[in-house]
């Protein structure tokens, strides 16, 4: 009992090897031959609308190169949490945002430290690692909330304002002054920024929506509804990949528990 | 009540659900109530599952044996104890005193916090602007607690100030946002509980603060059993799990993490006088 607890204490402190795990992927032999220089030059080419397999196989590529270049991007951090966030098994979820994590450590350990990108990736692996995890993601919130910041300083712009999302919904969930880092009024100030400088992704009006439900109540139910119905209109009628279903869950979710008294 | 007393609310609900369905075969519902809190119930759901999980691995109990319910809402807290009966509940003061008759709450355990199971209420306002509390009258007063204005009223103010009927309530779900309206003169005074009070100084405000009012001391609440569907021996079984919470190895990093040094067994004699006052018997 007393090893299963140090165990557990060890594990939740980040310090345990089950973060090292690394998740292997089936039919490799069928992924295209890769070199570095070709795998750098289509990297954008893999996002959300990509099948799984040719991820995976950018991946496993990934994993055993030694390219500089590569590895100084934010290519396998993103390819990571693709990854997990497909996945339906919490431990392989885990297991690849973790080794997203690393890759962005890795990548500023050659230099990245100016890439908005690897900053930004690093904490969107950070914060699927951990988020299951009371006293991990608690751990973790000064980390997220400085990769987070680098991210907006550097590139706010990037995934539709993913950094401006990303760090708002941290200020809005985390424990709140004196507490913790939680702030309302700087997650709506993120949350309508990303609204404003980027109208046509789905989730900033989600979040915003639920900024302004969780923060203002009854008081913001027309501006409610109006983000909702947006957000809505546009997951429905754009080509999101692999997100749509998650992300249509996450409206519906929404939707939900605001229920009768909302939009 | 301050967001270390959600996580506190948290941590206890992971804790206590597993010894109140130790070797139960359905899991016991433990209701947990947090009026005025700014924690949805997916995301304290989510977080109190997550702690339930390490309960069970800890404990070496099956996965899921555990549930818990939650609300930041009074009315609904009040509903979950009507329909669940609870034999265990982890509720604001105010909850306690005013289901007390109702639902046999009898408390159970007690949080330190910085070595005091205790705490005083404190109205601030911009220093200079009003000298006494009387001249708050039909002013606004923001802050977290007044999501309970009868607690706020009863024991707070100890049944002098009737707050609904004195100040123009702007209750707030963060004591943050409270002050930032103070600071720019929107509002002209906040409540705040002792931790909020005492983290003052490390916000940036422009305007200097001062404390206009100071309620009496006021115990902390922690957890709160029914005496009709718990047994003397169960209720002893959880103070004593309680009480030893914080020496243990996993335990341990939870209490730290909620800033919290010990739990100590209630003395139900301190809560009587809160009891009297809520009843104005004072």
């Amino acid at each position: 009992m007393r090893i299963l607890c140090l165990l557990l204490a060890c594990l939740l402190s980040g310090c345990a090897t089950p973060y090292r795990t690394v998740v292997q992927f089936d039919r490799l032999s069928a992924c295209p031959r890769y070199t570095a220089n070709g795998l750098n030059a289509r990297q954008n080419d893999l996002g959300p609308a990509s099948e799984t397999h040719a991820l995976e196989c950018a991946l496993s590529f990934l994993r055993g190169s030694q390219d500089k270049l590569l590895r100084r991007s934010a290519l396998g951090s993103r390819l990571c949490l693709h990854l997990a966030e497909r996945s339906t098994d919490a431990g392989k979820r885990e297991a690849l945002a973790w080794e997203g994590v690393r890759f962005a450590e890795s990548a500023l350990a050659l230099g990245a430290e100016s890439d908005g990108l690897v900053h930004y990736y690093l904490a969107t692996n950070l914060a699927l690692a951990v988020r299951d995890h009371l006293s991990l993601a608690m751990e973790n919130l000064a980390r997220l909330e400085g990769e987070m910041k680098r991210a907006v300083a550097l590139k706010p712009d990037v995934d539709g304002g993913g950094p401006l999302r990303l760090l708002g919904m941290l200020y809005l969930k985390a424990p709140a002054w004196p507490a913790g880092i939680g702030d309302g009024d700087k997650a709506l100030e993120l949350l309508k920024r990303a609204v404003e400088s980027h109208p046509g992704h789905p989730l900033n009006h989600l979040f915003y929506a639920q900024a302004l439900w969780e923060m203002e109540e009854s008081s913001a139910a027309e501006r409610v509804k109006m983000e909702m119905s947006t957000g809505m209109k546009l997951l429905q009628e754009g080509h999101w990949g692999y997100n749509k279903a998650p992300w249509d869950k996450e409206f519906s979710a929404f939707q939900k528990e605001i229920g009768d008294s909302g939009p | 009540m301050t967001n270390t007393k959600t996580r506190l609310i948290l941590a206890l609900a992971g804790w206590l659900a597993s010894f109140m369905t130790a070797g139960a075969a359905a899991p016991s519902p433990l209701v947990v109530c947090y009026p005025g809190g700014a924690v949805n119930e997916q995301d304290a759901k989510g977080a109190m599952d997550a702690m339930l999980r390490v309960v069970e691995r800890v404990g070496q109990w099956p996965q899921n044996s555990f549930t818990s319910l939650f609300s930041a809402k009074a009315a609904e807290c009040r509903q979950l104890l009507a329909e669940n009966k609870p034999s265990f509940a982890i509720t604001s003061l105010g909850l306690y005193l005013e289901l007390h008759d109702q639902n046999n709450l009898v408390p159970l355990v007690q949080p330190r916090i910085d070595g005091r199971a205790s705490e005083r209420y404190r109205v601030v306002v911009q220093k200079g602007k009003f000298k006494t509390l009387d001249e708050l009258k039909g002013k606004s007063l923001g802050g977290t607690v007044l999501e309970e204005p009868q607690f706020t009223g009863r024991i707070v103010f100890a049944g002098k100030v009737d707050p609904a009927g004195f100040f123009v309530l702007k209750p707030s779900k963060q004591a943050i946002r409270a002050l930032r309206a103070l600071d720019k003169g929107e509002i002209d005074a906040v409540i705040l509980n002792e931790q909020q009070y005492s983290a003052l100084a490390s916000l940036a405000l422009t305007n200097p603060l001062e404390a206009l009012f100071t309620s009496e001391e006021i115990p902390l609440m922690g957890v709160v059993a029914d005496s009709k569907t718990s047994t003397a021996e169960e209720r002893a079984r959880f103070a004593k799990a309680l009480e030893g919470m914080c020496s243990d190895p996993e335990g341990k990093k939870l209490c730290d993490l909620f800033g919290i040094r010990a739990f100590a067994v209630a003395d139900p004699a301190v809560f009587e006088p809160m009891l009297r006052q809520w009843n104005g018997r004072n």
